[in-house]
This record gives C-alpha cells, structure tokens and sequence, in this order.
C-alpha cells in the first residue's frame, strides 16, 4: 500500500514534495528529481534552494517563510533550474497538513510549469500594448463595432475626426453616430444579412462613402472594414479616412484636365512627352486623335514613324537622335501621312528636362495645323492660277481684237486678188477689172498696216488712275497683305513711317505693286538665312528734295555692288523661279511717277531698295506727272522693253 | 446668163468686203447688192429676191444673228452664209443649228465662198 501510493506520487503530473512544519523538506518526488537532477539528499533540507533563480529565490523564501507562519494554503512562482540549466517558470502550490487539534504536522506542495503559459501572457500583454498604441497613434480613424453595430474601440483619430469622445460612442450604435441618414437602413440591413448568411458586400474592400460628423456635416471618407477574426458573434474593424481634401484636389486635377483636353481639342493641340532613356513615349488624348492612333494601346515608334510622311521621315529622324543628347528647343514642321491617304501638316515645338537624376525628357506640344497649311497652299495656288488667267486672259483679248481688226483688211486683200485672178483667167481677160481690184488689194493691205498702227496707239492711251496718294497708307495696306508670307518665311517687319509725310501724285494700285515687289524680293533674299535673324525694316520719310522716300532694307543674301545697275534690266533675276521683270518694271513706274529707285549693299549684310517721288503740291495742282504716267506701266512688256 | 443670174445679197459694215466681194460674186455668175447694215437690207426692195445673203456677224445695230431671226420671223427662207473677223469656233454651230448653211471666217478662200453659196442654190 505504502509502495504503490509512493508509485502515484511519483507519477503525479506535477513536482511534488513535502515539508517539515518548520519548512524543512523532507520528500521529493521522482519528478522533482528528474526535472531539477538534484537527490533526495541534495534537496531535501534547504538544497532546493540551489534549483531556484537566484534573482526569485529571496522572494520565495520570504513568501514561503510567511505561509509557514500564516498555516494557511498559498501559491508562490519563481523560476526552477532544469537539468540542462534552463529556467522555467513554476507556480509553487502548498497546503498544510494538520492534526485533530488543527496543528501543522507536514506541508505538501506540487510545483507546476507555467512557462508556456507565462509568455503567452506576456505576448498578449505585448501585443494589447502594441495595439492601444497602434490605435492611439493611427491617423487613420480606427473604429470598432460588435455584432449588434454597438461602438467597441473609437481611436483618438475617431475622435478628432469626429468630434466625439471615446466615452460618449461607445456601446452605442454606429449607425446612430457617423453614418449618415440616408446610409443607415442600409448599413442595418448589411449587418443584418451578413450575420445570417455570411453573405459581405463590403469586407474587406476600399470603399468610399460619406460619414457625419458631431456637428452634423457630412464629408467624404474612404474606408475598409475587416471581421476581427474571433470565434462567437463577429465584430468588425473600420478603418476610415478623411478624403475631403483628396476630393478637392481630384475634382481640381479632373477639372484642369478636362480644361487642358479641351483647349488641346480646340486648337488641335496635342501634347507629348519623351522618356530617353527608357524610351517611353506618352501622348495626350488629342495627340492621339490627331495621329488617329488607337488610345487604348501605348506608343511606339514603329506607330509613329508608319504615320509619318516618308519624305518627312529623315527629318525626323535628325530631330529625334539631336533630342537623345541635348536639352536643346526643337521647332519643326513634318507631315503625317494616314492610312486612308490623308495628308497631316503638324508643326511641333518640344525642349529637353532633366529630372533629378539627370535623366532627359523631351517635353512638346503638337499642332495640326493642316487646315492653315492647306488654304495657304490653295490661295497661293488660286494666286497664282489668277495672274496666269490675268495674263492669258488679256493677252487673248489683246489677240482677239488685233485679229479682227487685221482679218477684215485681210478678207478684202484675199478677196480682191481671188477676183483679179479669176478676170485675168477669163477668156477674154478682163484686164480693166483686174486692175481696178488690184488697186483695191494695195488699198487694203495700206489699211491693215493702218489697222496695226491705230492697235498700238490704242493700247499705249489706256490711262493710269492719277490721285493723291498716301504712301504711308498704301504701304499698311501692302504690309497688311503680306504678313501672313512674311511670317510663314519668319521675317520679322519693323515699319517706321514718317506720320507728316505729304501726299504723292500718283497711281496707287501701280505705286503698291512695287512696294509689295521690293518686300517679296527682301523676303525672297532672306529665304535661305539660318544664321542670322531675318529681319526687314520698311521707311518712309520726305528727303532734302522734298520727295517722299520710302525704303526696304533686309537683312538677306546681299547683291554684288558691280550688279546693282543690271538688277533693274528686264529679264535680270537671281532668283529661279523669277523672270526678272519685277524691277525693271517697278524702275518705270516709278520714273513715270518722276521719281528714282535704286538699291544699294548694307555696311551689315543684305541690302536697301528705296525709290523717291516728287510730293504732290499743296495746292493739289497737276506738277506734270500725268503725261508721263499715261506713257508707261499699263503694258508691263512695253515699259520693259522701252526701258533704257 | 443673163436672165437666170440669181441674185446675191452681201450685208457687212465693213467697206473693203461691200467693195470686193460684188465682183467676185459676179464672176462667179451671180447678181450682187450689198448693205452697210441689216435695217437697210431690210428696208430694201432687193429682200423678196435674195436667193442667198451673206451676212456678217458683229455689226453695230442690228447684229448678223439678229437678222437671222428676224428672218425667221418674217417666214424668208433666205439661205444664210455667216461671214465673221472673229474666229471664235463656238458660234459656228449655234448659227449653223439656227438654219445657217455656212459659217466662213474672215479671211477666206474664193473656193470655200463658191462652195457654201452653191450650197446655198441648192437648197431653194
């Protein structure tokens, strides 16, 4: 009996033992033993105290002296030395053993290991710690609810957001407190749903919906809400966000995209942007459009250059590889060619960035200005077709009444001489006959030369329209005209005009025929200029000999001072394209006009036309001019050909 | 060759026509009367018995298409030859549609004269 309880205690989960009343052990149980390695002899006594941490065992003994005194159970921890050196942590249970008068004859105590137990504690304690704080300093609202919706946890950022105190929300409904009213049967009725079927709309998703605050406004918030994973009825955590100022700054960026998109849209205006390094490409919503790419796919430049024209395409390329190197400003023209064979003039104009860390970007604006191209294609051509037509057509006038003119002498001259032949044939020959109409044939062909000589004098009377002129006013006008070429040859026109310039006599149509040819030949000189600005300054100005003076000086190619007499002969010309009439005919209307044009070389580059005229007299009288106006410039050739 | 000379009709302001053409008109065996204008061709006793009339197209007054239809009018089936200075070939087959046998520019040839007017005889 003895032998088989000694067995029981020794199997006993637990370290059992047994003390004298005095506290002296008296009884270790196999456990012990094994657990510590100590004897019955090393631990009975006080040798167990070896097995206790030392930083626990002053605590212990003192507890333990005190339950001796007391004679009452109690529970005492401290840390126990395993056998491998490890200490563990034990919570010492002793109770007394007494005696019918109630006197302690033996004290029994079982050791158990709470080791696991303390530092799950421990952890919960760590991790209440870290959540309180996680709570306590979270900028976003942290708010927690039960499964009936009751407030449990209302972080500071709640509170500050909200403008309730913790102790005033919790344990109330959440729909009561920040949901707004026309939220609520809703936020009810999902609680509800989801408690019976399982069935969530909104866990664990970003959401974005109205709360309300204290005072009653209502502001945007994004919020998440998770099930805190616990068993038994669900509580959910939520967390929330106030995105007013995010809304703000959205509806902000939205509202100058939408402006930026739609000034793009209306001036057909696309924008880009270049990554060099990475070669990423991205392009505006109009850019798109205007390139008639797919918006749905990014762009690369094989999409680019098949739109692009391939005479363009060198252009580009040149373009593209100075933009891979340099920060430097680009303006060029290139034209796009797209697949239903439409043609696209876009003019780009784009610069270089280096961000940080001194990656380049190309930056550029893109315009289609194909609509402004194309009209100023087609007026040039409709100008052009006009002066031909002009031409022709007045030739073919001028050829039309020439020939009748001389057709009707002719037909008599044919006539006449068919019936001289026919007397002559005639058997007897009609000699008489033939003479007289041989007469007549002589008297006809006298006629025709009379008919060619009156042509002459008919088309050489044809009177210049004389009247004061202006030439201030006559040159606004030209300037006017020509600004959209001088712009398109970027010539850049600086006018003074002398506002007390008197009134020339004159012919204004012819006068601003040559202004318009003196500022097309200074463009036209200055065509070619890439180093240097391409400017023209246009003059006017009453001289010593009280002429008004006008000049036009640009900043071009320049002439050969040995050429400047040959620049007004007929049919001189630099230029390709030109006949060289425009001089030389300017030169005599002018001289018709009793002035002067001539040119000369800059001390800089290009060159100065000017021409002066007599000012009108101030009475308004005819100083003679119009004679020697009606004699000249209304035939170009004529004048051209009389020019000495 | 005397009696059977059919007579034809020149109207033409121009001088050197009404002085030439007669004479040729003659040697190619016809009788021949000439007018400075269409009023006067009109006016004249000779209208019942032209059998052909020469007409010139740009006349001052009353123009050579002008007397065209106002032949017409008037019922006289007088074959038409159209003599003009002006050589536009677009009023060649507008005056032909009209009835006109001929339509000669200025100047030319006796023979293309002697063909139309031949033509012309034919058609009485």
């Amino acid at each position: 009996m003895q032998d088989e309880l000694s067995r029981v205690v020794d199997a006993l989960p637990g370290l059992v033992w047994t003390a004298l009343p005095d506290g002296q052990v008296d009884f270790l149980n196999q456990r012990w033993r094994e657990y510590t390695g100590l004897s019955v002899g090393e631990g009975c006594g006080r040798g167990w105290q070896i097995a206790i941490h030392p930083e626990d065992l002053p605590g212990l003994v003192e507890r333990w002296q005190a339950l001796l005194a007391s004679h009452k159970s109690g529970e005492m921890e401290a840390r126990l030395r395993r056998i491998d050196g490890v200490f563990r942590r034990f919570v010492f249970r002793v109770s007394p053993l007494t005696d019918e008068s109630g006197r302690v004859i033996k004290w029994c105590g079982i050791n158990t290991d709470i080791d696991d137990r303390k530092h799950a504690e421990e952890e919960l304690r760590l991790s209440e710690a870290r959540k309180t704080a996680i709570l306590d300093s979270a900028l976003d609202c942290i708010v927690t609810i039960d499964h009936e919706g009751c407030i449990t946890e209302f972080n500071p950022a709640a509170e500050r957001t909200f403008g309730y105190r913790r102790e005033e929300v919790v344990g109330r409904r959440l729909g009561d407190i920040i949901i707004p009213p026309a939220l609520r049967e809703r936020h009810r009725q999902g609680l509800a749903r989801y408690l019976a079927t399982g069935e969530a709309h909104v866990l664990g998703k970003r959401l974005e919906m109205s709360a309300i605050r204290a005072d009653g406004s209502e502001f945007p918030t994004e919020l998440s809400i998770t099930r805190i994973p616990v068993d038994g009825p669900p509580s959910f955590t939520g967390y929330l966000r106030d995105i007013t100022e995010r809304k703000q700054a959205e509806a902000e960026l939205r509202r100058s995209e939408a402006f930026l998109a739609q000034g793009q849209r209306l001036n057909l205006t696309g924008s880009f942007s270049w990554i060099i390094d990475t070669d990423k490409i991205t392009f505006s919503e109009q850019l798109y459009r205007i390139f008639e790419l797919d918006p749905a796919l990014p762009v690369t430049f094989e999409q680019i250059t098949s739109r692009v024209h391939p005479e363009d395409l060198p252009l580009l390329n040149e373009k593209m590889n100075l933009a891979r190197t340099d920060i430097a400003d680009h303006d060029y023209e290139i034209r796009l060619r797209i697949p239903d064979g439409s043609i696209k003039y876009l003019r780009t104009k784009s610069y270089g960035i280096r961000d940080r860390e001194g990656r380049l970007e190309h930056i550029g604006a893109i315009q289609d200005v194909t609509e402004r191209r194309l009209s100023e294609k087609t007026l040039s051509k409709i100008q052009v077709e006009l002066a031909h037509m002009a031409k022709v057509s007045s030739l073919g006038a001028l050829t039309a009444s020439i020939a009748h003119e001389v057709n009707q002498p002719l037909s008599g001259i044919i006539t006449n001489a068919s019936t001289c032949l026919r007397m002559l044939s005639a058997s007897p020959p009609n000699v008489e006959g033939a003479r007289e109409t041989a007469r007549r044939t002589i008297r006809d062909g006298n006629r025709a030369s009379e008919v060619i000589t009156r042509l002459r004098a008919l088309f050489s009377k044809k009177e210049a329209a004389v009247e004061l002129v202006d030439l201030n006013e006559a040159t606004r006008e030209v300037i006017a005209l020509t600004m959209s070429e001088l712009q398109a040859n970027r010539v850049i026109l600086r006018s003074e005009l002398d506002g007390d310039l008197p009134p020339v006599m004159g012919d204004r149509i012819q006068l601003q025929q040559v202004i318009l040819n003196l500022i097309r030949n200074a463009s036209d000189a200055m065509s070619g200029l890439e180093d240097r600005l391409r400017q023209l300054f246009i003059t006017t100005l009453l001289d010593d000999d009280d002429c008004a003076c006008l000049t036009v000086r640009d900043t071009g190619v320049g002439i050969d001072p040995q050429n400047v007499d040959s620049l007004f002969d007929a049919f001189y010309t630099t230029k390709s394209a030109g006949m060289g009439m425009g001089l030389s005919v300017s030169r005599s209307i002018i001289e018709s006009h009793h002035g002067r044009l001539w040119a000369a070389p800059n001390d800089g580059p290009g060159t100065t036309f000017s021409f002066s005229i007599p000012c009108a007299p101030a009475d308004g009288s005819d100083n003679g001019g119009i004679g020697g106006i009606q004699a000249s410039a209304s035939m170009d050739t004529q004048n051209v050909t009389r020019n000495p | 060759m005397k009696k059977t000379r059919s007579l034809v009709s020149v109207v033409d302001d121009d001088e050197s026509i009404r002085e030439s053409l007669p004479d040729l008109l003659r040697e190619f065996g016809f009788d021949a009367q000439t007018f400075p204008s269409a009023e006067e061709f009109l006016a004249s006793d000779y209208l019942a018995h032209t059998r052909c009339l020469i007409l010139d197209i740009a006349m001052p007054g009353m123009t050579g298409p002008d007397l065209q239809r106002e032949l017409i009018l008037r019922r006289q089936k007088i074959p038409i030859v159209f003599i003009t200075a002006h050589r536009d070939e677009a009023v060649r087959p507008r005056l032909l549609n009209l009835g006109a046998v001929e339509c000669l520019f200025k100047p030319f040839s006796d023979e293309d004269l002697l063909q139309a007017l031949n033509t012309a005889l034919r058609l009485n």
